[in-house]
This record gives C-alpha cells, structure tokens and sequence, in this order.
C-alpha cells in the first residue's frame, strides 16, 4: 500500500491561492446547497487535515459544519496534527483513510474530502470505491489528486502503462498512448476515479453519482478536484433547480471540459482597481494599466473567492 | 396471417442427461443431505435465523437427542437415510416429485429450487426406491427411471406412483430413506476412488459445519463426522469487525459479515489453506476461504490475495431469509451469484469490512512500522471463537489495541576490574571493611560524579 505523500512539509499550505480559491467555491457551492433544502450544517465534514486545518476552519466558520474529522496516517506527527487542532469539534484519527471510511455513520450525512497530494493510485481508487460503498444516500465525495505526468519518463505509453497497473480492472485497454498524452492526465483520472466510485456502488439501489466539480488548478502541480453527491433523482432534481446550475463552476457531467482556476498575477492595487469593474463585460480590459484579455476574464471568474495575502507584523 | 404454435415441452431426456451435467456427485450428496435437514427444520420447527447463532459450541446437546443422517454407499448403491421428521403425504403427491417449485411457493431453508432430489436420483443410478414416515402416515416409491423416461408423450406421463404406508411406529422413527441402485458407470468409478469418501466427509463436515452436533449428526459409512468450525479468532487486544444490515426486497435478507485475524493452528501458525472469505447461506457454508475476486479480492477496494501476507485473514458473510430465493446463492449452492444485488453490494461492504485488516497484517511485514513491531505478538494471542461469540457482540469495526509501549531502559551497567588493594584503601578510608566491592564501585562513581559533575 502506497504510503501518502508529507507535501505539507515542502509547501506552505496557506499560500496556494488557486487552492483556496477551489475551497471559497466550494464553500460557495455548499451553500447553495444548503438553500435547497439541503442540511449541510448537519453534514460531518471528513477530511485530511494535515498540520493546517485549513478546509476545516472554513467549512466550520462559513458553513457552520461542526461533526469534523481529521485523518491523518502518520503517526510521526500526531502529536503535532493533534497540537495545531483547530477547534473542539473537530476529532482526529490516525490510520489510513480506506480503513476509516466504512466507519463513518450510517446515520448521517457526510462530505468526504480524500484530499491527495499524489497521482492517483490503486490505494486511492480503493478508498473512492469504498467511499461509493458507505456513503451515505445525500452524502458529498470529493477527491483531489495531482494530475502531472505519474512517472519520471516523458512518454504517453509509460504513463499508460502506469494507469493500467494502478487501476487494474478499472483501466480501459481500449485506451492508446494517445489518449494519455499530457493535456488528457486529468480526464484520464477522473474517468478512473468515477469508475472505482461506480463499482463501490454496485448493489446499491436507486442511488447514482451526481456530479457536480471538476476543477483544475496549478499552484506548483497541476491538480485536480472532482466531486459530486451520491444522491437519487429527487436530489439530482433538487440540484438542477438550484443556484448551482448558474454558477461557472458547476459541472454536472465529468466528460465536460474542467473548470480551470488561474489566478493571474495582480498588485493588491491592480485588484482594487479591477474589483470596481466586476463583474465585466466579456471584451472589457482596463484602460489604465495592461491586462491580457484572458487574464481579466481568468480574474472575473475567480475574484469572489480569490483570497488576498498580506504581511502580518506579530 | 396465420398463427402455429410451437412446441416448448419439457423433455425427460433433458432431465436425465444435461441437468445433471452442471453438478458433481458431492454436490448431488449434499443436495440430499439438505432436503433431509430442511425436514427437521420443519417438523422440530427451528427458526434458523435466531437459532444459527446463538449458543454456538456453549451448550452443546447429548449425542443420543441429535436427529441423524446416514450416508452409506458401495459400488452397488447409494443410500441416504435420515431420521428428521419424514415427509407428510400431500406434499409428496402435490411437490416433492415436481421439477421445481411454481411461482410463490417457498422450498425450505436449504431446499431451495425443488430439483435436488430429482437431479440426485438421476446423476447417481438408474433406479431408486424411497420410503417416508411421519408419525401419522407414509409412502413408499419406486422406480425404474429409464422405463419411466421412455414413455414422454404427455404430461401423465410424469407422475410418479406412490404406495401408501402406515406412518413411523415412534417419532424417533419418523424420516425418509432413498436407496438408489444400478448405478451409473461413471459414478461407480467415483465412488471407487480412493479419495472420494475423504473428500465428501471434509465437505460435509464444513458445508453443515453449524448444524453438526447442534441438530443433527451425520454419518459417512458409519463412522460419524464431525463439524469443521471456522477459525476466526478474538483475543483481548483484537476485537473482529461486526457489520449487520438488511438487503433485498422489503429487507427480507438479513447480512451479517465478520472478519477478524484467523486462529492460529497448533503450531501456531497461520493455514493458508483456511485462509479467506467463508459464505453461508441459511447456516449452508456455499464458499469457503475464498481468496479470488469472487469476494472482492485484487478489485475495488482490497489488493489481491498474498498467501504468505494475508494468510492471517478470515472473514465471514452470513446471508439469511424466510425466504431462500433472496439469497445470493448458485442452484449448485457452491458460490454466488454474481447478479444478486444482495451479493454485490455485500462484497463491496466485505471489502470495507476487511481493509483494517488488511491494513495489520500488511504492517506486520513492514521493519520500518514501529507502531507494528507488536503485530506478531498480538496475532499469537489470537484464539478460535464462535460465529456465536461474535454475533452476540454489537456491530463494530476491527480494532486492535496496542499494548501499551515500556519506555526505554534509562540505565546501563558498568563493569572493570580494580586491584584488591586499591578497592580494600576504598573501604579503609570509608571505614566500612566488608563493603562489597561492587558498592565501592558504585560509591566512587556516586562520589565522582556529585563532586566532579555537578547539576
């Protein structure tokens, strides 16, 4: 069993603005939910909350979500996961996450986050296929994964044959090298991760995977979030009434294309300036400074959940 | 336009010759055996689905009060006879000779589809007596199947006559005895065969294995067999994975899994061989220490089955309903059927149920796991329990409890000569002649380190 990644320990989780800006939507996502008669303040958040609880601090404080569970799988730093615990609510536990999830309670909902820092791997298509098995009807899956070439070598048939080791039965042998050339990674995964999702669900009646994210976004990798409800066609319904069919993020069929978050480099005073002018016209670009046109559109798709960083003098 | 219409009969032929092609012989056996215990089920009304579990091997009852099955066979014939309650008359006139059951009509627990006496007969010999008692009535049989096959030209043609006999003199005596005769060459080979009894014992011994000794007692050519236990184990750091819900229509399949590390055997090591996935319908073990896809290992979500890393593993699914339709086993009931839906989402919750076991016994093979270096110790404490034992526990997942770690040893010894003479200044100067030499020792380190090395 692959061991998970320690990329805590080479970035700095609080400064990845196209992540944040990925975890505002989905904030932003939940909470259009929750109009719709969706309870998520009810939900248990589970996630991977390293040393910087991060996703728990904002589902907690934006949300209101207060059932919350960390796993962490090392055991070198749980006295260290365990001193950085935000709040009383959330509750921690050290093992792997597949051992976890058949764990968590029938009698509630849930929003899982297998939040991976690696290529997806045959350890995380188990955990997805077990999250399809015990999530509960209702219940939210999302699962990220770093969507770079999964080897050293720079050829498509090697990356290939990466993904047929990892996914076994999952893979698709009618696949070509072609099909995995660089800019097909994320599709790539995402097809895996929802196959393994299906096959956890298999036996299940009158549930289907609902989706609803698919994002890509590049701090340093090129990751990707893909995500949706494991719900029945009453909540399939209740979704595409929603606020959420409107929203740019929004993806209710994984072959779409992703929603690429780019967050150009801005001044804090470019941001101020720009900030009057959103949302904008489509040809809009602004008049006293130069600004590509994609990055203005890049920007008016990202500047409600774009987090601005400051120094701070403690 | 005209309308013709086809025939679509049933052919003796095809009973006789293709349906009793898809079975082995054991099976045919154990098709019987079960027809024998659906019998006691029903006459000493048993609710299996409370009874099964409960109790287990605690109480178990005198030999003398157990229903008995005799299995007894030459290369002249096959004779089963059972002493379970016998079968009442009119379901022998209306159903026991028919080929399977019409729509709504529930076989036993075991006895399922309606055909395994039939196929039985037909794969074993060419012609079969079978008398029934009950204490109020019976029935005598017999037949020559191929002067019965001959003739197949309408429906009448199918019925089976029946002798009517007075009922069993003592309900003890009460039961059904089928003696075939004239049997088939290739069957005859097989009962020549060396290995054929040894087989078919171990095959009853684990097929019936909850029902031996607690209902009922078999035995093979006279020699009675005695009940294969599963050999899941529990001990005080190890509690086994208990997981219990309801599937099927109108929830009327009842699944209960568990998994814990195996037993060891005498010598306290893991068997491969009984190492895996056990599932029963109805109390029935249809799978045993399966190790292949068929019960979710090398797909989903758990790796593939290592027999030297996962020989440690025992798991159990046990599949119960009124209704034996519902449950997810083959008409050979020698596996699963891979369209039940009450098996597919069960064998995605057996792997869900299975991963923190896995999880152990991976880490039991890894130096670099520090938190795993007890993994061995724990695993030779683990001792065989009950299906029983675990059932009566709440639902739970696999947890082991680590001992607590001893905190590394803080002190070290030291050791040197000294001369006699040196050691006897020592204690002059102490005033204290018989010292022994190793306080000296102690009380000039003492005495160095509190004057040369202060804190």
């Amino acid at each position: 069993m692959n061991r998970p990644t320690e990329s805590y320990l080479k970035v700095h989780y609080e400064l990845r603005p196209a992540k944040q800006v990925e975890r505002r939507m989905l904030v932003d996502a939940l909470q259009i939910l929750s109009l719709s008669d969706f309870q998520i303040r009810d939900y248990q958040y589970t996630g991977m909350g390293s040393i910087y609880f991060i996703d728990f601090i904002l589902f907690h404080r934006a949300l209101g979500v207060s059932k919350m569970l960390s796993v962490e799988y090392s055991t070198n730093v749980a006295k260290r996961v365990e001193f950085n615990r935000p709040f009383k609510c959330v509750n921690l536990q050290i093992a792997p996450i597949g051992d976890v999830i058949p764990t968590l309670s029938g009698s509630l909902k849930h929003i899982l986050w297998l939040d991976y820092d690696a290529p997806l791997s045959a350890t995380h298509l188990q955990d997805v296929s077990l999250a399809g098995t015990y999530l509960t009807t209702g219940s939210i899956l999302l699962v990220t994964v770093d969507a770079e070439p999964p080897t050293e070598s720079d050829e498509p048939a090697d990356w290939r044959n990466y993904f047929s080791e990892q996914a076994g039965e999952y893979f698709d042998a009618k696949l070509k090298n072609g099909d995995f050339a660089q800019s097909k990674l994320p599709a790539r995964s995402v097809e895996l991760i929802e196959r393994a999702l299906q096959g956890g669900m298999v036996g299940r009646t009158n549930i289907d995977f609902i989706p609803l994210f698919n994002f890509v976004y590049q701090d340093g990798h090129k990751m990707l979030t893909m995500g949706g409800m494991i719900g029945t066609q009453e909540d399939r319904d209740r979704i595409a009434k929603s606020a959420l069919s409107r929203c740019t993020y929004y993806r209710d069929d994984l072959k779409l294309e992703p929603c690429v978050i780019t967050v150009p480099r801005l001044t804090r005073k470019e941001r101020q300036y720009l900030d009057q002018f959103m949302p904008c016209e489509d040809r809009w670009i602004p008049d006293d400074f130069e600004l590509k046109h994609d990055d203005v559109l890049a920007y008016r798709d990202i500047y409600r959940y774009c987090p601005a960083y400051a120094e701070l003098f403690f | 336009m005209t309308t013709s219409l086809a025939n679509a009969f049933p052919r003796k032929h095809f009973f006789l010759e293709m349906f009793t092609r898809d079975i082995s012989l054991e099976d045919c056996i154990l098709d019987l055996i079960d027809n024998s215990i659906d019998g006691l089920v029903k006459t000493r009304n048993i609710d299996i689905s409370t009874e099964l579990l409960r109790n287990g091997a605690n109480s178990p009852p005198k030999r003398g009060s157990l229903a008995k099955i005799e299995v007894r066979y030459s290369p002249q014939e096959f004779e089963i006879t059972d002493f379970c309650g016998g079968i009442d008359r009119a379901h022998a006139l209306n159903e026991v000779f028919n080929f399977g059951h019409g729509p709504g009509e529930v076989g036993g627990a075991l006895g399922v589809y309606g055909i395994g006496l039939k196929r039985a007969i037909f794969k074993i010999g060419d012609f079969f007596q079978m008398e029934s008692r009950t204490d109020k009535e019976g029935f005598s049989v017999e037949l020559n199947v191929t002067e019965w096959s001959a003739k197949d030209q309408d429906i009448e043609d199918w019925k089976i006559p029946l002798k009517m006999v007075p009922g069993a003199t003592a309900g003890k005596e009460a039961g059904t005895k089928i003696r075939i005769t004239r049997l088939r060459s290739e069957v005859v080979m097989r009962l020549k065969d060396g290995v054929f009894e040894t087989r078919l014992r171990s095959l009853i011994s684990q097929t019936y294995g909850l029902f031996l000794q607690k209902y009922v007692e078999i035995a093979l050519n006279g020699v009675p067999i005695e009940p294969f236990s599963i050999p899941i184990g529990t001990s005080k750091e190890v509690q086994p994975a208990h997981d219990e819900y309801k599937d099927g229509q109108n929830g009327e399949v009842l699944v209960r899994l568990f998994a814990s590390l195996a037993a060891r055997g005498p010598d306290r090591e893991w068997r491969g061989e009984t190492a895996g996935w056990y599932a029963l319908c109805n109390g029935r073990i249809v799978v045993a220490a399966d190790k292949t896809e068929l019960t979710g290992w090398g797909s989903g979500a758990l790796p593939q089955f290592h027999s030297s890393k996962f020989r440690g593993f025992l798991g159990v699914a046990f599949f119960q309903s009124s209704n034996p339709l519902a449950l997810p086993w083959t008409t050979t009931k020698r596996g699963l059927n891979r369209e039940s839906p009450v098996y597919q989402n069960a064998r995605n919750r057996m792997r869900g149920v299975a991963r923190p076991i896995i999880t152990f016994l991976d880490g039991m093979y890894k130096p670099e796991a520090p938190e795993q270096q007890f993994g061995k110790e724990i695993a030779d404490q683990v001792k065989a329990t009950t299906l029983a034992a675990m059932a009566s526990k709440p639902v739970s997942t696999f947890v082991v409890t680590m001992p607590a770690r001893q905190p590394p040893s803080t002190t070290t010894s030291i050791q040197y000569e000294a001369e006699r003479s040196d050691v006897e200044r020592v204690r002059k100067h102490l005033k204290k002649p018989s010292l022994a030499a190793w306080r000296v020792g102690k009380h000039t380190f003492e005495h160095y380190l509190k004057t040369e090395c202060p804190q």
